[in-house]
């Protein structure tokens, strides 16, 4: 394992500070399930410097806001995500989503934070090659095998996939990412936090945190009233696994009528891929039976499918319908 | 890799899909070779350089006008990638210096600039020709025409050979992953780097510089 040092802070403030002390070289560590595996893999860009934020203090809850949404803040575990009822009663879904992401074992540990903010778990990435997220310049996986963590949806140099699931999740909610930055507090939506390939900082990553910045808590409005929302999700090993696809899907309803839809695919694209053609096309149908076929018509137009993993779009699409059924049943 | 000042362009492979046919035909007829032709253009094309840079023969008007007929086929027949376009559209705005650097003949590659409508981005175009020769012949006349340093200068292809030849001048060998499988056997040539589609040229170069700044 690569050798590191560890900084304790015990404010957001000390803890920005660091990290805009050793810049690119130092990283926040919080459950350490994603950063761990990097440093134990000697990746490239696997930092020196951890700042370990599990010490400070209003990082790690979740409670209602005075709106009646819910703010969770960034070092709550997946776990007890899962097991809160305030998140229970108010969004069912997110907790179904979280309840899918990798095993028990890894969400007592795991943080809502670095589940955000994870590193792409492409195989190549992992396996140490020297590709564009380890200081090189090609993609592997788009000549390889990319059967299961690579997009089906194009790419901008990197052609690995959007590993994390509560992202994909939480844009049905319009859930909105606090930031700390050395110039204060930034606000920004789940789908901007993590827009897929971004050149930052001089690093590849799928989200646009910089390096002096903290992820410190998600805010999530209020359930929208006939709200009807559901998660599905296929992967690898039936047990625990990363998404090959998965689909997070709610509808606003006014008895069978659609007044609003959010549709997002995960595990199919560099980023939560929200699927604007078959959000537009639900507006304004009727829930029923027929309407997932119809739906599929439309989804996915853009796909772009690599040598081994065209499977991955029939998957999405299947998923679309079921999700559909689910929420007519 | 140091930050990229210009890119050299090889049409064949490059900027277009090119039908192998013609270029095996130069080679039957003017090399007497034997066998079919390769599925894949460029390959058609490469293994044809080699014959040119190995024939001692000196080139008449008759085998200059055998070649360049079938040139001229082969630019005709040839389909231009649909990001070539937007992508050298973009990178002269970005500061980067763009060459045609081909082992064609310079009728072959005006008709080919003509067709695709580049000519306004490119700031030099050196061929066959103009250079003297094939394979490294254009690459180094346009490297010191436009005075670049080789090693800030970007090739891009998708052969074995593309990638020596570019090593051989010192530029920065990019390999084109137009197939996936022989992209893999490709890279096993250690490219300095590679892209599936042009349009990722323009975020290579910035993230180069990106690395190198930081």
């Amino acid at each position: 394992m690569k050798k590191v040092s560890i900084y304790r802070p015990s404010t957001v403030d000390e803890a920005i500070q660091i990290l805009s002390q050793h810049g690119t070289s130092a990283a926040v560590y919080a459950g350490g399930t994603d950063l761990l595996i990097r440093l134990k893999n000697r990746l490239e860009q696997a930092p020196t410097y951890l700042v370990d934020i599990k010490k400070i203090d209003h990082l790690r809850y979740i409670k209602e806001d005075a709106q009646g949404g819910v703010e969770i803040g960034t070092a709550t575990k997946l776990a007890e995500m899962a097991d809160s009822r305030l998140l229970q009663e108010k969004y069912p879904m997110l907790v179904e989503a979280i309840n899918k992401i990798s095993s028990p074992e890894l969400r007592n540990a795991s943080t809502l934070g670095g589940d955000l903010l994870q590193e792409v778990w492409c195989q190549y990435l992992r396996g140490g090659y020297s590709c564009w997220r380890n200081g090189g310049y090609l993609c592997y996986g788009a000549i390889g095998d990319n059967s299961y963590y690579h997009s089906a949806m194009g790419g901008r140099l990197c052609y690995a996939v959007y590993p994390g699931d509560a992202a994909t999740a939480l844009i049905p909610f319009d859930a909105r990412a606090k930031l700390a930055t050395p110039q204060g507090e930034k606000e920004l939506s789940i789908e901007h936090l993590v827009p897929g390939d971004m050149l930052v900082d001089g690093k590849i990553q799928s989200h646009v945190v910089r390096y002096n910045e903290i992820l410190t808590s998600v805010v999530i409005p209020p359930p929208k009233p006939g709200m009807r929302a559901s998660f599905e999700k296929l992967r690898p090993r039936g047990v625990w696994d990363f998404a090959m696809a998965s689909l997070a899907i709610s509808l606003q309803l006014r008895d069978k009528t659609i007044d609003d839809a959010r549709v997002v695919f995960g595990g199919i694209s560099g980023k939560p891929y929200r699927e604007i053609a078959v959000e537009a096309f639900l507006q304004g149908k009727t829930l029923n039976a027929e309407l997932g076929e119809q739906a599929i018509s439309v989804a996915l137009a853009n796909a772009a499918p690599l040598k081994y993993n065209a499977t991955k779009i029939d998957m999405a699409k299947g998923l679309l319908a079921s999700g559909l059924a689910r929420l007519n049943a | 890799m140091q930050t990229i000042e210009g890119l050299l362009l090889e049409p064949v492979g490059c900027l277009a899909e090119f039908p192998p046919g013609p270029f095996h035909e130069i080679a039957v007829r003017l090399f007497g070779r034997k066998g079919k032709a390769s599925p894949s253009g460029s390959r058609s094309y490469w293994h044809l350089l080699n014959l040119m840079q190995t024939d001692a023969t000196p080139w008449d008007a008759t085998r200059t006008d055998i070649a360049e007929t079938l040139e001229a086929e082969a630019v005709a027949g040839a389909s231009i990638y649909e990001d070539v376009l937007p992508v050298l559209a973009e990178l002269p705005t970005m500061g980067i210096r763009l060459f045609v650097a081909s082992s064609l003949s310079r009728a072959a590659v005006t008709g080919f600039i003509e067709r695709s409508s580049l000519r306004e981005f490119l700031s030099g175009v050196w061929t066959r020709d103009d250079a003297g020769g094939v394979k490294s012949a254009p690459l180094l006349s346009a490297l010191g025409g436009a005075c670049l340093q080789p090693g800030k200068v970007m090739f891009l292809t998708d052969t074995v050979e593309g990638i020596n030849v570019g090593r051989s001048v010192g530029v920065q060998p990019i390999l084109m992953m137009n197939d996936p499988d022989e992209a893999r056997r490709l890279a096993m040539h250690h490219p300095a780097g590679g892209v599936v589609s042009l349009h990722e040229i323009p975020d290579f170069i910035r993230l180069i510089a990106a690395r190198n700044a930081g």
